[in-house]
């Protein structure tokens, strides 16, 4: 008797939930216009809402597309779970959109999915990750070992300034082992480093993408080397920032000299970090969602257009100097 | 005293292994610590002394970077020893500190209230879903296991929702509150301290009230604990609101240590919460362990971690010499120490004649 | 060292002729610094019904272990139709046709009778897919020989009774071709009727020429179905006799070295003050129970397994729902949903299974003893441990534990202290009614005596105490009414002084009641 009113209680209070979450994330259009006077179907499989960079992904979109009122725009969340995603544009492609986007949370096993959707006639843009076939009408990304690249030369230069030739003692923060982004962030940034042997990887440690994992990673590369440090690099901003924190703990004065350098940008987290002067430099990793609206807009509206296959997005850096330029 | 400790080295022969365990480690981590490159000149209680090419390891600030990381865990631990003690388990605390930390943040930046108030919330934030947890397992009788695996994946939506999939940064906005609040609670003093007065008022709970007899006796028999009359469920409500709030406290730190209170923060820590209860010598059958068995658990993994970090050993290997440990720690727990001798007796005897 | 030499003190007079189907010679186990055997020796012939026996801690169930493989021994040297052999676990012992039927069942409660028979039976050839059908057919014939052919092979084990459950075990033991059989205190939960089902399964035995091993402390059993008897008494062989030349005294001073008394009745300190009064009382296990118990009396229960006296117990300490009728306690109604209200009440239950309801077998004797009452050695949440400590002390002297220590864990003691440690737990309680159930189950001869003394003595404070217990002339002997129950009613209510277990056993075996036979399930 009294497990049924529990049980019937908590039932009672996950429906209430079910309601409430569904006024909370209908990514209906913005705006009073209605579904009267839209045309056009956009729906967006998003791989994994509970990101920083996804979220901002999102909202940048929703933003974006409430500018077309013609448009309806609809976010799917995949929840980090690849069979989710799966499931999610197989339902999609039953509602027949006129344009589906894709950020896919992984490279094998979204691509027969997405073969589907292209099969129905739906036009499909691919953002940032790879598929392994060709699966889409265009692919637009940003590529993770220039920014490395970048990165690179950006220490590089520094080091330079600092200690008058290319030479110094690197930290690494490394992002989640087996993970693409991570790699490719490494490779693009060694591939720079490696040609200067003064430059030296004094200690590599896994953050894991996580600023709390990073920290006590910096805490024991900062112990191991006593302190002597002139650069950290880590694959993302928060790991960047951790690291901050960590030797402005242990030595304030030593924080003002080392260099630390992140990955990732996002406004108001690795650009706030430049410019309240915790990180040197960030460098951008572009969300696609400008050059998505701007391709799938033209595909919608233009019987005519051919995208290219792949547009590959530039990265920027993000120094003190480019944020006093842009005030300027 | 030697009747004290002869009863000690009789009756708590798990805890004397983990002990042994423990030197053990220590000793590794002493004679494989990278040495300071000049002198070190030690400053304790007032006395100074240098040495040279010191262990990195034995520096003061190793010592206490490495407690303050792992407090977060080791305060868990402390609850987490309890509930484990009844015979179940508590998969929810990585999320709940999720929730402490997001709901910590966004009182301080966003509603600017005081720190003690954003504190105060979140762990009762925390202590709320382990309120959950525990009358849902009293009255529910259904496993833990199976209630708190889905307060673990509820919490994190939750934790999510509240502040929208985005992490709430303590010294982007404009509150003083927060940046007071980030320094304090950061200070290693802070968090090592109330660790250590944590793990004090959890021994003596469990050691000598009523409510640590009940747990003992609900995990040892169940059964027998409803036959001799005990209160099971409010044992069980108390054990896992104890366990939330304790997730909440560890929240709490981790939002300050970061300066963000991040919806993704606590990911998977449930694991390294019970392992080191584990390796404390606690049994998930229930009914045998202790919270000084805990206090070594965690010191095992934070002076492995540790160690293995000033080496700069590869995040791969680190986690399989962590599982090996793990095991070893546990075995060493199950064997007995006359064996040992007998088959050490046994050898040298052999290998003399 | 292999030729076989006499053991230690070993009997070699008046044994069956012939070469022994197993001999033991030299057996010893040590656990950790604890000596359970200590180089006894034993012969045992095929065909022959052969009595371990000796007192709780003499090392009787351990060596029945050693034999089957059960338990590895420190060191023995073991022969099987005259050649050594080597039993370290019981697949060697399945191998050499050595079987040990527990005293709590191995079995897997869920699986089928069938599958239960074949699952690591080394003569059941797995094939690719499981059948069922093979299955089946390879257990009938060892069911027919415990005589449960008429039972289907797909029953699941959890439906049947222990005494059912423990004829399956006998027969996966036969459908391992087993030649020497130990039976590890097998008639302890079984009713008469079961026991004498048992005996007749054992006498078939013998005739077929296995060896049984039959591990007991029960007298009446050893005459009336044993050929020879081997007495151990702490660790080491006492003795061996055959039945027809020894006798009861003989045997009890072997075991224990002095007598015991047998012809005492209860204390009759019965007042005419009803203290417990149950009417119709209707529960999941009980279809119609009436009994009324004054403060100073004792009540026995008897009755046949699945009658309801446990249940009746269950009933009063709230753990089974009361389906219909009304139980007056004190004057006041009386109707508890659970055991803390009964407690409240003052009603003290002494659970049946001390290991599974009782003890928390981890824990020390001082706490196990004051964990009903830690309410009130509670100091705004703290215990008192002084007073804790007096007050278990005290008991523990009333009850006349012997113990260690009062911080030495409750699963190092024999049967007989736990159970005095139980006993205590409800002794410190206070209450005024308290239900035994089977307070000596498991316990030996010592230690029942003791048990008795405490009932009586409760009696005499003027408590109300409803006892039940498998073994009549105990019930007999403490009692001063015997109630039997037979199929969840009252069958009848005696005066245990003037009554004979013949007239109780009829009462709880017969049928002809005039009720209906009670549903299945």
């Amino acid at each position: 008797m009294q497990r049924g009113l529990i049980t019937a209680a908590v039932l009672a209070v996950s429906l209430c939930l079910v309601g409430c979450g569904k006024t909370e994330s209908g990514n209906a259009p913005a705006g009073a216009s209605g579904e009267q006077a839209a045309k056009y179907l956009v729906i967006f499989s998003q791989c994994n809402n509970a990101e920083p960079y996804r979220a901002e992904q999102n909202k940048q979109f929703a933003a974006a597309f409430a500018r077309y009122p013609q448009v309806v725009f609809v976010i799917t969340d995949g929840q980090a779970d690849a069979a989710k995603q799966i499931s999610q544009i197989e339902n999609a492609i039953q509602r027949q959109p006129d344009l589906l986007i894709v950020a896919p949370l992984e490279r094998n096993s979204l691509t027969a999915v997405m073969g589907k959707a292209m099969e129905a006639g739906i036009p499909t843009i691919c953002l940032e990750r790879d598929i392994a076939q060709p699966n889409y009408t265009t692919f637009i990304s940003c590529d993770n070992v220039e920014i490395g690249r970048m990165a690179g030369r950006f220490i590089v230069e520094q080091l330079t300034k600092k200690n008058g030739s290319p030479k110094g003692r690197v930290v690494e923060l490394t992002g989640m082992k087996g993970v693409k982004a991570a790699g490719d962030r490494h490779d693009g940034a060694y591939e720079i480093l490696d040609k200067y042997p003064e430059i030296e990887t004094v200690f590599s440690g896994t953050g894991n993408w996580f600023q709390n994992e990073a920290m006590t990673r910096m805490e024991e590369a900062y112990n191991a080397t006593e302190g002597r440090i002139d650069v950290v690099y880590g694959h993302n901003d928060p790991m960047a920032y951790g690291a901050y924190l960590v030797v402005k703990e242990k030595n304030p004065e030593l924080a003002k000299q080392v260099i630390f350098v992140g990955v990732d940008g996002l406004p108001d987290e690795g650009q706030e970090y430049v410019r309240k002067g915790y990180l040197s430099a960030t460098f951008i990793y572009p969300l696609c969602v400008d050059k998505a609206v701007e391709v799938g807009m033209k595909i919608l509206e233009d019987k005519d257009f051919k995208p290219k296959t792949t547009y590959i997005l530039p990265s920027a850096a993000v120094t003190p100097e480019t944020l006093a330029a842009k005030t300027d | 005293m030697k009747q004290w400790l002869t009863n000690f080295l009789t009756h708590r022969r798990d805890l004397v292994q983990s002990l042994i365990v423990l030197a053990i480690l220590f000793t590794f981590a002493v004679i494989f610590s990278p040495r300071t490159r000049g002198e070190y000149t030690y400053n304790l209680f007032g006395l100074s002394c240098t040495v040279e090419h010191w262990p990195i390891f034995l520096k003061i600030e190793n010592l206490t970077d490495l407690l303050r990381a792992n407090s977060p865990v080791a305060i868990i631990a402390l609850g987490m020893t309890f509930v484990i003690l009844t015979g179940g388990i508590d998969l929810s605390v990585g999320s709940t500190i999720a929730l402490s930390a997001v709901v910590c943040a966004t009182l301080l930046v966003e509603q600017q209230t005081s720190m003690a108030t954003a504190m105060i919330a979140s762990m009762v934030a925390g202590g709320l879903v382990g309120l959950v947890n525990g009358g849902l397992i009293a009255l529910l009788r259904i496993q833990p296991f199976i209630i708190t695996l889905a307060t673990m994946i509820g919490i994190r939506g939750l934790a999510r929702l509240v502040v929208n999939n985005e992490q709430i940064g303590l010294v982007g906005g404009q509150s003083d509150s927060a940046i007071h609040f980030a320094h304090i609670m950061s200070q290693k003093s802070v968090v090592i301290g109330a660790f250590l007065l944590l793990a004090i008022a959890f021994g003596l709970l469990l050691w000598g009230t009523v409510l640590g007899r009940y747990v003992r006796a609900m995990g040892d028999n169940a059964r027998a604990a409803q036959y001799a009359g005990l209160p099971t469920r409010r044992v069980l409500a108390a054990v896992y609101t104890l366990t939330g709030l304790l997730a909440g406290v560890a929240g709490v730190f981790t939002c300050a240590r970061t300066n963000n209170g991040n919806p993704n923060e606590g990911i998977a820590a449930e694991l390294s919460v019970i392992a080191v209860v584990v390796i404390g010598g606690t049994s998930l059958a229930g009914g045998r362990g202790s919270v000084t068995g805990t206090v070594i658990g965690a010191l095992v993994i934070a002076i492995l971690t540790n160690i293995l970090g000033l080496n700069n050993v590869d995040a791969n290997v680190q986690s399989m010499i962590m599982a090996l440990v793990i095991i070893l720690a546990v075995v060493a727990q199950t064997i007995s120490l006359g064996a040992v001798t007998r088959w050490w007796r046994q050898w040298r005897g052999s290998t003399t004649n | 060292m292999n030729a076989p030499r006499p053991g230690h003190g070993y009997d070699e007079v008046m044994t069956p002729s012939g070469q022994p189907l197993l001999t033991a010679r030299g057996v010893s186990k040590h656990f950790g610094g604890v000596v359970a055997l200590d180089d006894v020796s034993l012969d045992v012939f095929g065909g022959e019904v052969h009595a371990l026996m000796g007192e709780n801690g003499a090392g009787k169930s351990t060596l029945g272990k050693v034999l089957a493989g059960a338990l590895p021994p420190t060191a023995a040297r073991l022969t099987i139709d005259g050649k050594p052999v080597s039993i370290r676990n019981p697949l060697d012992a399945q191998r050499l046709g050595v079987t040990i039927i527990f005293q709590e069942l191995d079995l897997f409660a869920h699986l089928s009778i069938a599958e239960n028979i074949a699952i690591g039976n080394l003569r059941y050839q797995e094939r690719f897919a499981v059948s069922y059908r093979a299955m089946a057919q390879f257990a009938r014939p060892a069911l027919s020989r415990v005589g449960l052919s008429e039972l289907s092979p797909h029953t699941p084990v959890h439906s049947l009774s222990v005494a059912q459950q423990q004829l399956v075990a006998i027969a996966r033991a036969l459908s391992m071709n087993a030649r020497v059989i130990v039976f590890d205190e097998s008639t302890s939960a079984l009713t008469d009727e079961a026991v004498e089902r048992l005996f007749a399964v054992i006498d078939q035995l013998r005739r077929d020429g296995v060896a049984c091993l039959y591990v007991t402390h029960k007298m009446d059993e050893v005459f009336r179905i044993c050929d020879r008897i081997t007495v151990l008494r702490d660790g080491r062989y006492v003795g061996t006799r055959p039945a027809k030349q020894t006798d009861m005294a003989e045997l009890v001073r072997m075991m224990i070295g002095h007598d015991v008394r047998s012809d005492a009745h209860a204390a009759a300190c019965a007042t005419d003050r009803p203290l417990l009064s149950i009417n119709n009382l209707r529960t999941a296990g009980l279809r119609d129970v009436s009994l009324q118990v004054a403060a100073g009396e004792v009540v026995g229960l008897a009755g046949l397994v699945g009658a309801g006296r446990g249940e009746v117990g269950r009933a009063l300490f709230g753990l089974d729902p009361i389906l219909g009728g009304q139980m007056t306690l004190k004057g006041q109604p009386y109707r508890p949903h659970t055991p803390r209200q009964a407690m409240k009440r003052g009603v003290a239950l002494l659970p049946r299974d001390r290991k599974a309801e009782g003890l928390m077998m981890q824990m020390s004797v001082r706490e196990n003893a004051s964990i009903a009452v830690l309410d009130s050695l509670n100091n705004l949440g703290w215990i008192r441990r002084r007073r804790e400590a007096q007050q278990t002390d005290h008991v523990g002297r009333q009850t006349r534990l012997k113990a260690a220590a009062p911080q030495a864990v409750v699963s190092s003691l024999s049967g007989g202290n736990q159970q005095k440690v139980l006993i205590g737990r409800w002794l410190l309680r206070e209450a005024d009614l308290y239900f035994l159930d089977d307070p000596t189950r498991g316990v030996d001869i010592g230690a029942k005596e003791d048990i008795y003394a405490i009932i009586e003595d409760l009696a005499r404070r003027g408590k109300a105490v409803l006892m039940v217990s498998s073994e009549l002339p105990e019930l007999l002997r403490c009692c001063d009414r015997v109630v039997v129950l037979n199929e969840g009613r009252v069958a009848a209510d005696f005066d245990a002084r003037r009554t004979t277990q013949e007239q109780v056993l009829t009462h709880a075996t017969s049928a002809a009641a005039g009720h209906a036979r009670p549903q299945a399930g």
